[in-house]
């Protein structure tokens, strides 16, 4: 008997050290019976009026520092990329290699391979061509659209038919490849096509030296504009040179004859271009009472938000979004977006207001639609509210990317009272702890 | 009634030592005793006060044992520096309207109890006790029409912590047939409060967490006697009176309860050697913690035996009565306890375990409950 109870005594001691290691004291609530008489409670509430203060200010990046170039023909717009290119020697030494002979004979220039990239499609226009045009070496990134509009009305260079090029077989024998590092689609004018891993087209025209002459009194200095036409409204954006390798690129090949030699030897020379950009008309409307956001010089509008004492103290933000009412449709190809995003203001000094690197907000804007935009900005005020409240409470909408169309989108600022910005917020007041 | 004890007793000396270290220093985090459904809404679960033995008799034993919190009067009993510890683990089934019910488990330390004679007839002890125990989890799931669209949500509200009844108290023996005790209580404890509501839309609705302690305080006096009437015949009888409870968030008052009157009396009768019998019964005047908390007076009634000789009873009860919290009236609980206990080392070690069987029932619920209950006592 004795050793009964000693057993059940440790194995009690046993169970008991065990079970006293975890625990589970969740159950489901059986409300309102079995519940704390204190609830979550959320609310919803439209901050009609917290939104002040707000400007809208133009100017932040220039079409020749953006990363794409508006190359397009809408109703109403008319955008065309052009650029110019890097000087090219028009003499080369006439030892190749050589470390004492220092002597140069001039080049030839034979022809020319223009290399641009479509990095924005428009996967809605049939027969979109691409029409190349020389322009004087005279432009620079402040020369509009009226001043280029006459090099413009002449037969174009080139024109390359995006669309055909697009229906040909892809041709990837070995040499080809070799040659293009890639697969290609050509047609019968020698245009070649790519299409790159990140879906862009990289276009490539041949041009001889009546189409792009190498004059050495101009370095090879040459600019080319481009259009777009399809068979309606088209946009489509080009890489430039800030994309890093989606910019134009002229290869120049060229001969010469070196020093002691009757044989001609032939080279080539890549030129990127000195600046690219684009124009369009009309030009970009200047601001007015209304928030604007986009369009070249890139506009962003500042919003200051007055969060009122209670959204400080006893409540947390489950949920916050800015409402605005766009002024009326942006201007474009139905099919075309961009985006607006959110930056949080780290200090308020106006339109020079130093950003948040991290969005804290991001909506798609379609062309053509007048739907009121709703942003997400949830975490930027729950950090408002619950984190800093001492950060200012302001964000700038702008643009993403910035400056590479012609497509602004205006809404009504706080100086409209029916269509004023707000802030609407989903919050959750503070638990009544201590009640039983 | 003593006897000495048997077998070896270094082995389990050390045991009880280690034990008694063990399960005196865990329960700084761990105080309460087993919770209830249906202390939710009012202020809690009222602890019982009782060592494993007694609680192994159902509870009729509390009034006449010195390691049960209840009488000071019993400490008088107590002729050495001796201490005493209750663990208990409970298994509670709720249900749930998902899987048909959920199985909780708790893990707590309702009672410890010191004492030592500082005069020949003068015993001082004190402890801790779970005077209410405030651990609760609650999961609710709704939908909600949010910004026009429905929205299903998780609402989480735990509450971990409760109220725990520190006392010290005195027995005093005015004579070989009576003696008196009187304790004071200081309550005190906190309760962590964590409510969570989480929405099935993570990517628009963030998870709202809300966290604070809430500290409650409050005060109480007791006083009892025992009186043998016969060499077999001794019956208990005791008072105890709380203050407000009041419970303080960041050092500003919330909440103020009033606490019960206590009162109630015990019959102890041996009429073997090997057989001891007990029955109890108490009254408390919860209702006066408000209407606000569902509060209902409450009485509690116990009858238990203890069988075998004083090395190694094994003990059996039942006991009944009432809750205080509760919807259209006090929910009922009734229960059945046993238990064995092991004395070892000459007297100077016991271990006790027992097991109890709860069935509490209320306006909408039945919640039955199995705890495992181990105790420890030495005394060095």
């Amino acid at each position: 008997m004795r050793r009964v109870v000693g057993g059940l005594l440790v194995a009690a001691a046993g169970i008991g050290a065990w079970t006293g290691c975890t625990e589970q004291i969740i159950a489901p609530g059986d409300c309102p019976d079995f519940c704390p008489n204190g609830q979550i409670v959320l609310h919803d509430t439209i901050f009609t009026t917290i939104i002040e203060r707000d400007s809208a200010y133009r100017g932040y990046v220039q079409a020749y520092q953006s990363d794409a170039a508006s190359a397009a023909v809408v109703p109403g717009v008319e955008s065309r990329p052009f650029f110019k290119l890097d000087p090219m020697p028009p003499r080369v030494r006439s030892v190749p290699g050589s470390a004492t002979d220092t002597s140069t004979v001039p080049i030839f220039a034979d022809s020319s391979r223009l290399r641009v990239t479509i990095t924005s499609k428009d996967t809605s226009a049939t027969n979109l061509h691409l029409k190349f045009y020389a322009l004087p070496l005279t432009v620079d990134t402040v020369s509009t659209f009226a001043d280029l509009d006459p090099y413009f009305s002449g037969p174009a260079l080139d024109s390359v038919n995006v669309s055909d090029l697009r229906s040909r077989p892809l041709i990837g024998d070995t040499a080809t490849v070799r040659i293009w590092g890639d697969t290609i689609q050509t047609d019968s004018a020698g245009h070649v096509l790519i299409v790159r891993s990140d879906s862009a087209f990289v276009i490539f025209t041949s041009l001889d030296t009546l189409k792009a002459p190498f004059n050495p009194a101009d370095s090879g200095r040459l600019a080319f504009g481009v259009r777009v036409a399809a068979d309606s409204a088209v946009s489509i954006a080009l890489g430039t040179n800030e994309s890093v390798n989606s910019g134009p690129v002229m290869e120049w090949f060229y001969h010469y004859t070196p020093k002691d030699s009757v044989n001609a030897k032939s080279d080539s020379s890549l030129r990127a271009p000195s600046f690219d950009t684009f124009a369009f008309d009309p030009p970009s409307a200047p601001l007015d009472s209304n928030l604007t956001v986009g369009g070249v010089p890139s506009a962003r509008s500042l919003i200051r938000v007055n969060i009122p004492p209670f959204l400080h103290d006893s409540i947390d933000v489950v949920r916050a979004t800015v409402v605005l009412v766009p002024v009326a449709p942006v201007p474009g190809v139905a099919s075309d977006s961009f985006r607006i995003l959110v930056r949080a203001v780290l200090a308020d000094l106006g339109a020079k207001s130093p950003l948040a690197l991290e969005p804290s907000g991001l909506a798609v804007v379609h062309v053509g639609s007048t739907d009121t935009l709703r942003i997400e900005i949830t975490d930027l005020v729950r950090a408002w509210t619950v984190f800093d409240t001492t950060a200012a409470t302001a964000f700038f909408l702008g643009q993403l990317p910035e400056a590479t169309s012609f497509t602004e989108i205006r809404f009504y600022s706080s100086r409209a009272p029916a269509f004023r910005p707000a802030l609407h917020v989903t919050y959750i007041k503070r638990f009544p702890f201590g009640q039983p | 009634m003593m006897r000495r004890a048997d077998g070896p007793t270094g082995g389990w000396a050390a045991f009880t030592t280690l034990a008694v270290v063990v399960l005196s220093v865990s329960p700084s985090a761990r105080l309460p005793a087993q919770d209830s459904q249906f202390g939710i809404q009012g202020l809690g679960t009222p602890g019982k006060q009782e060592s494993v033995r007694a609680r192994s008799a159902g509870g009729a034993f509390a009034p006449f044992d010195a390691f049960s919190p209840l009488m000071d009067a019993a400490l008088a009993d107590i002729r050495r520096l001796s201490a005493g510890v209750t663990n208990g683990t409970s298994w509670r089934d709720i249900p749930s309207p998902d899987s048909g019910e959920v199985t909780l488990r708790t893990t707590r330390f309702p009672a410890l109890v010191l004492a030592g004679p500082i005069l020949p007839r003068l015993t001082v002890g004190g402890g801790f006790a779970t005077y209410l125990d405030r651990s609760y989890g609650i999961t609710t799931t709704d939908t909600l029409i949010i910004r026009g669209s429905p929205e299903v949500v998780t609402d989480q509200i735990k509450n971990d912590g409760g109220v725990t009844d520190v006392r010290v108290a005195a027995g005093f023996r005015l004579g070989r047939r009576l003696a008196v005790g009187a304790g004071i209580h200081l309550l005190t404890g906190s309760s962590r409060i964590v409510a969570t509501r989480r929405f099935s839309d993570s990517s628009d609705y963030r998870t709202s967490t809300s966290r604070d302690e809430v500290a409650y305080e409050g005060m109480g006096t007791s006083f009892s006697a025992l009186l043998d009437l016969g060499r077999d015949l001794r019956v208990a009888g005791w008072y105890r009176t709380d203050s407000k409870l009041r419970a303080d968030l960041n050092g500003r008052t919330v909440a103020e309860n009033d606490l019960p009157v206590s009162f109630g009396g015990g019959v102890l009768w041996s009429p073997g050697a090997q057989v001891v019998m007990a029955g109890s019964v108490a009254w408390r005047t919860w209702s006066t913690a408000g209407a606000g908390v569902n509060a209902h007076d409450t009485f509690n009634w116990s009858f238990g035996a203890e069988i075998g000789s004083v090395n190694s009873p094994f003990r059996v009860g039942a006991r009944g009565g009432q809750l205080p919290f509760g919807l259209d009236g006090a929910p009922t609980e009734i229960g059945y306890s046993a238990g064995l206990g092991r004395q070892f080392a000459a007297g100077r070690g016991r271990i006790d375990i027992g097991v109890e069987r709860l069935q509490r029932k209320g306006t909408g619920l039945t919640e039955p409950v199995w705890t495992l209950l181990l105790g420890v006592t030495v005394r060095p």
